[in-house]
């Protein structure tokens, strides 16, 4: 059977593109898929990094389109999660090394010897962006509960129509305190106002950070609520698309925070 | 939780929640009618080409416009009539 090729998306940059790309590239291997996530953001290459695997780049994806090398020459094994692959981007060669039809070549290469493909869109809507498109099945929008990123990802939504692809919403870094309050717009505001099916919630983690700091999985981190959030969301992506999804509630009183501080330091 | 809503009620105080979804609706709206600059041109040259099978028109002061308000949008088209197009003549088949 074929492999599925999902692009991770959102039109605004810094709303967590890289972050769930590697997090649920990571969960779906952890459930037992081949997995390759594909860093699409030529000239400005992340993904590799917020992996830990920067030290081990070789080829990248510029060089299997040239034919400088293999498909599999280029993908880096991770060494802590078994069948999680990393196609790094090129950090030297211009966005426009890559037309369409190059990736819609690799995608195809890539279902054969993938179950899921993850790109890493970069921010905007230019080249990387078409390329990362034409080439998907599926597509996942990024959003914060922010009037800038919502406005960006209606603009994604409605480009990926146009390609007849019907994306799936994430709401990421949700502050429960403030929703309550007032003070941020909810997930249902932001479902509202885009109109498109959720497949996940992503409340505010410092994990996130810690975990890019050190290019560990987040996923591996059991203390991380984000990290829960997108293993559930990579389960919902293939195979459980059922799964109930948990809205992210404020901690309230004072024994409660007590006991969550506790938890974290076991 | 219920009192905070409350006060906030009586000191009369919109929540920024509200007013950014308010303000993203609008925006989203008002994006959706933004067409590329040729998209008008093209309209107008198409325009021009039809009219001008039933009626003289003088193509240099020929306006095409989108006129935006809060609650509706208008394609406004304005063109001087020089005169009906000499249709006598040619009877129909």
């Amino acid at each position: 059977m074929e492999g599925k090729v999902i692009v991770v998306t959102s039109g605004k940059g810094g709303v967590g593109k890289t972050t769930v790309t590697a997090s649920i590239g990571a969960a779906l291997a952890m459930q037992g898929k081949r997995v390759a996530v594909v860093d699409m953001d030529i000239g400005l290459r992340n993904l590799d990094v917020v992996m830990g695997l920067e030290n081990r780049v070789v080829f990248n994806i510029v060089d299997i389109i040239k034919g400088k090398c293999k498909l599999k020459q280029a993908a880096i094994k991770d060494r802590r999660i078994e069948n999680l692959f990393l196609i790094p981007a090129s950090q030297s060669d211009d966005k426009n090394a890559i037309k369409p039809e190059n990736m819609v070549w690799l995608a195809n290469k890539m279902r054969k010897e993938y179950d899921v493909t993850l790109l890493d869109c970069p921010a905007g809507i230019e080249q990387g962006f078409k390329n990362s498109i034409v080439a998907a099945d599926e597509a996942v929008v990024v959003c914060t509960p922010e009037v800038s990123a919502v406005r960006d990802a209606d603009r994604i939504i409605g480009l990926l129509y146009a390609q007849s692809i019907t994306p799936k919403l994430i709401v990421n870094r949700i502050v429960p305190k403030m929703v309550e309050n007032g003070d941020m717009l909810s997930h249902e505001d932001v479902v509202e106002v885009l109109s498109i099916d959720l497949i996940g919630l992503i409340e505010m983690d410092d994990r996130v950070v810690v975990s890019t700091n050190t290019g560990t999985p987040l996923v591996l981190q059991n203390d991380s609520k984000a990290g829960k959030a997108l293993t559930r969301i990579a389960m919902r992506l293939d195979g459980h698309p059922d799964l109930a999804i948990e809205n992210p509630m404020a901690q309230k009183g004072f024994w409660k925070k007590i006991g969550l501080k506790l938890s974290r330091k076991n | 939780m219920k009192f905070n809503e409350l006060l906030k009620k009586l000191m009369n105080k919109t929540d920024s929640r509200d007013i950014a979804k308010k303000r993203l609706k609008f925006a989203l709206l008002t994006d959706k009618l933004e067409v590329k600059t040729d998209t008008l041109g093209n309209l107008q040259k198409d325009l021009v080409e039809v009219i001008s099978r039933y009626f003289v028109i003088e193509t240099e002061s020929i306006k095409i416009d989108i006129q935006r308000s809060e609650k509706s949008s208008a394609l406004i088209f304005n063109t001087p009539i020089l005169s009906a197009t000499n249709q006598r003549g040619l009877p129909s088949a």
